[in-house]
């Protein structure tokens, strides 16, 4: 008996088990689950499944181009408290305080200070209006930036974390390796099939842990945070104006 | 302490009406007044729903990370910032409506993976030391006209400073 994984979302069809609830015996063969069998938790097909012991997909070589789009955006920098409560500070990007500062903002909303949240938006877009613009963006870059962080940045993250035994840090990790992971298999996706991948479909985003979910039903909770669907957010598509 | 309600789980039952003695339930934002609760807790106690909740007026302090795991968890959020630009630039030049619509969800999802990074590192608390003397090197640093520096004053005004 195997177990398989969904590459999309991280759901495991477990042959032992089977999913007596949907009419699925236990013990039901890989195999025998038929070919337009989805994934229960997010829809994806059968052809995303692989089996679980496997190697996980060899990512991309690194490339000079990931590592240079991680400098090219560094631009002017700022320097913060460095967040472990020495006076230690840390250089940050324009585009890094931006993202601090709508960190802050949320933290604002779930206490319910709602002035407060405001000014912590105008914060963040201030320094979004200084922060570097990437120079000749590309798909390709994009996805090797991300192959080298699951290939190399991440278990370097992972070591200190572990031997700290640091939970909070261990699941903030996770959850971004796990949505990383999904990432990249849709890039990969939409590098293959283009724009068919969402074109009759919605885009969903965990406003939580960042999950994207394509489809139109979103699964009841978030399959990475486990946050209910409400916050997984629609993301519209604009319509192209038509000029008469 | 002092209440606040959850919108969402509201089914206007309006029991914290009944049970409040001071009025601060009965407002036309939803929210509870702040000028006006005592924090006494019976609104958390008679809500059927839970919406209702009390939360103290200064926090303590966030759970503190050693050194070397804020370090590589910085490093990973930078990534995810470098990725986030990426998707940004290419978002604003896609023509492609759909295009267009599937680089903004990397790039919105790349921003909530760097927030929550952030929100572990030591800032998870806009009341926090270190969010305190971001703020007050932002007003240090900034000497471009166009930066919100009444925005910064206001947050060192109105954020509670937490518990030490």
């Amino acid at each position: 008996m195997s177990k398989y994984i969904c590459t999309m979302c991280g759901y495991i069809y477990d042959e032992a088990k089977g999913i007596p609830e949907k009419g699925i015996p236990a013990g039901t063969r890989w195999e025998a689950l038929p070919d337009d069998w989805t994934c229960p938790m997010c829809g994806s097909p059968k052809s995303y499944f692989k089996k679980i012991k496997e190697e996980p997909a060899p990512a991309a070589a690194s490339s000079a181009a990931a590592a240079a789009a991680t400098a090219a955006v560094a631009g002017e920098t700022r320097k913060i408290p460095a967040g472990y409560g020495d006076e230690d500070l840390r250089e940050m990007s324009c585009a890094e305080m931006a993202a601090m500062c709508t960190n802050l903002a949320k933290g604002c909303e779930k206490q319910y200070l709602f002035d407060e949240q405001k000014q912590f938006l105008k914060l963040a877009e201030y320094y979004q209006s200084k922060a570097v613009t990437a120079v000749d963006p590309s798909a390709v870059k994009l996805l090797e930036l991300i192959n080298k962080s699951l290939a190399e940045e991440y278990p370097a993250a992972e070591r200190p974390i572990k031997a700290d035994n640091d939970r909070g840090a261990l699941r903030v990790l996770t959850w971004s390796y796990k949505v990383t992971n999904i990432l990249q298999r849709l890039m990969q996706r939409f590098g293959a099939e283009g724009k068919a991948l969402l074109e009759h479909t919605s885009v969903y985003v965990c406003d939580i842990c960042g999950f994207i979910y394509i489809g139109d039903n979103p699964p009841a909770v978030c399959p990475i945070c486990k946050v209910p669907s409400l916050k997984l957010i629609k993301i519209p598509r604009e319509r192209l104006l038509c000029v008469q | 302490m002092r209440a606040v309600r959850n919108i969402r789980l509201c089914t206007k039952d309006c029991l914290c009406l009944y049970v409040c003695p001071t009025g601060a339930t009965d407002t036309e934002d939803g929210q509870v007044d702040w000028k006006k609760c005592i924090g006494c807790g019976m609104c958390v106690k008679a809500c059927p729903n839970g919406a209702l909740s009390l939360v103290p007026e200064k926090y303590p302090v966030q759970q503190r990370h050693s050194k070397e795991v804020c370090d590589v968890l910085f490093a990973w959020a930078k990534i995810k910032v470098a990725a986030e630009t990426e998707a940004k630039a290419l978002a604003s030049q896609a023509k492609d409506p759909v295009e267009k619509q599937f680089m903004k969800a990397l790039e919105t999802s790349f921003r909530r993976q760097t927030e929550d990074i952030y929100r572990e590192c030591g800032y998870m608390l806009p009341q926090s030391a270190n969010t305190r003397k971001l703020l007050n090197m932002m007003l240090e640093r900034e000497q471009d006209p166009a930066f919100p520096r009444e925005a910064v004053q206001k947050l060192l005004n109105e954020l509670q400073v937490q518990l030490h």
